[in-house]
């Protein structure tokens, strides 16, 4: 329950605050939008499962995004930048379905 | 060639696979075997948990409600950048303008003076005669007179929804635009009508002018015009407004007013005054003739 308020409270505190993303960033933040969601989605799972890890749950969360990143930023200095982008976004999306459909099956036993 | 095939297939589907099954990281079931063997946990390896997944958690929020502001606010971004740059047309399009009115006051000045010296001699007059005819035919001259003005303009918005701010916008209906060739098929029915001179707009037209699209603009010799487009037309009233609200122009585009909800309205005037046109240059011809007139090269 608390880990759930924290989540939202993120949510709350990234609307409120408003902060000025640098331009130089901005390519980065829907990359790091999904491989965030991938993490939780991964983690609420692994709970689900009974196997969650607090520890790896955070590396997973903080390597992902910078993975992500770094495939973007590298795609971008190779010119395949928009291409790299949709083929993190596609692996990562499967994930977030596959992890998706496990905690489906665990919620509502179908 | 075909003996490797199945190889390849079988590497792909494997590399799909294991993408498609093993959507959670292994890294927790490392874990969790790591920790089946290292028993039960304390309490401060608790706390140590709920607050890495609570900061995490966190981080994650603040991520997805950042992405969430930074998209929104990249639309007005770039609809900042839309005015600033529609500022500039704008400045520069007065200038033009203003150069325009200029131009055409010192043409009205030279034709003055060509007048003035030609009416001396008989022959003279004739040629200035001939000169006001051409210049008002070929645009070079202002003119003014009685005529018909036909107004077509865009089909009123309809209510819609932005898809990314979800804020109501307004967007015309696809066929309730008026587009170049709408404005090119009235144009050129006036001129069979019997229209002596027309503008769009007030950008009065010469034998050589375009009516074009440029992206969602319509541009009258390379200047824009915007719904309503006003299209001014000179000639015998009693002849033409009869013949363009017979033609079959008018009718069609009476039927559109009423399909579509394009404006599209005409209206008899008596006394309207047409600019000189901009663009009258000769390309390619070559006047012989000793100059006379200002308007030729």
């Amino acid at each position: 329950m608390i880990p759930a308020f924290a989540l939202a409270l993120g949510i709350v505190l990234g609307l409120i605050l408003d902060p000025t993303v640098p331009l130089w960033l901005q390519p980065y933040l829907p990359i790091a939008v999904v491989a965030a969601l991938d993490s939780v989605f991964g983690g609420v799972r692994a709970r689900l499962d009974g196997i969650f890890e607090a520890k790896v749950f955070v590396v997973s969360f903080v390597s992902n995004v910078l993975v992500a990143a770094l495939i973007v930023f590298l795609g971008d200095q190779l010119g395949v930048g928009a291409q790299l982008s949709t083929a993190v976004v596609v692996v990562l999306g499967i994930r977030i379905f596959g992890n998706a459909a496990a905690i489906r099956r665990h919620v509502f036993r179908a | 060639m075909s003996s490797h095939r199945p190889r390849i297939a079988s590497t792909t589907s494997g590399m799909l696979s294991s993408l498609l099954e093993d959507a959670l990281d292994p890294a927790y079931a490392e874990a969790a075997a790591r920790r089946g063997d290292a028993g039960e946990r304390d309490d401060r390896k608790r706390s140590q948990t709920l607050s890495l997944m609570i900061g995490g958690l966190l981080v994650a929020g603040l991520l997805l409600g950042i992405a969430y502001t930074d998209t929104r606010a990249e639309a007005p971004g770039s609809e900042r950048a839309r005015l600033a740059l529609l500022a500039d047309v704008q400045r520069d399009s007065a200038r033009t303008a203003e150069l325009q009115e200029r131009l055409e006051q010192l043409r009205a000045e030279v034709a003055d003076a060509v007048d003035a010296g030609l009416v001396v001699t008989e022959e003279g007059r004739a040629q200035s005669e001939l000169v006001q005819r051409l210049e008002a035919a070929t645009g070079v001259l202002a003119v003014e007179g009685p005529g018909l003005v036909v107004t077509m303009s865009d089909a009123p918005p309809e209510e819609s929804v932005d898809p990314v701010s979800g804020e109501p916008v307004e967007v015309v209906p696809e066929a309730g635009l008026v587009l170049d060739i709408d404005l090119q098929v009235v144009v050129n029915a006036l001129w069979a009508a019997g229209a002596e001179a027309i503008a769009v707009d007030g950008r009065r037209l010469a034998p050589t002018s375009s009516i074009r699209t440029a992206g969602e603009a319509i541009l009258v010799d390379f200047q824009p015009v915007s719904s309503p487009y006003v299209v001014e037309a000179v000639g015998n009233p009693d002849l033409l407004v009869p013949r363009f609200a017979g033609s079959e122009t008018a009718g069609r585009y009476d039927a559109y007013r009423q399909l579509y909800g394009i404006g599209f309205d005409l209206a008899r005037a008596e006394q309207m005054s047409l600019a000189a046109a901009t663009d009258y240059d000769l390309r390619y011809a070559e006047n012989t003739a000793t100059p006379t007139a200002g308007p030729t090269k």
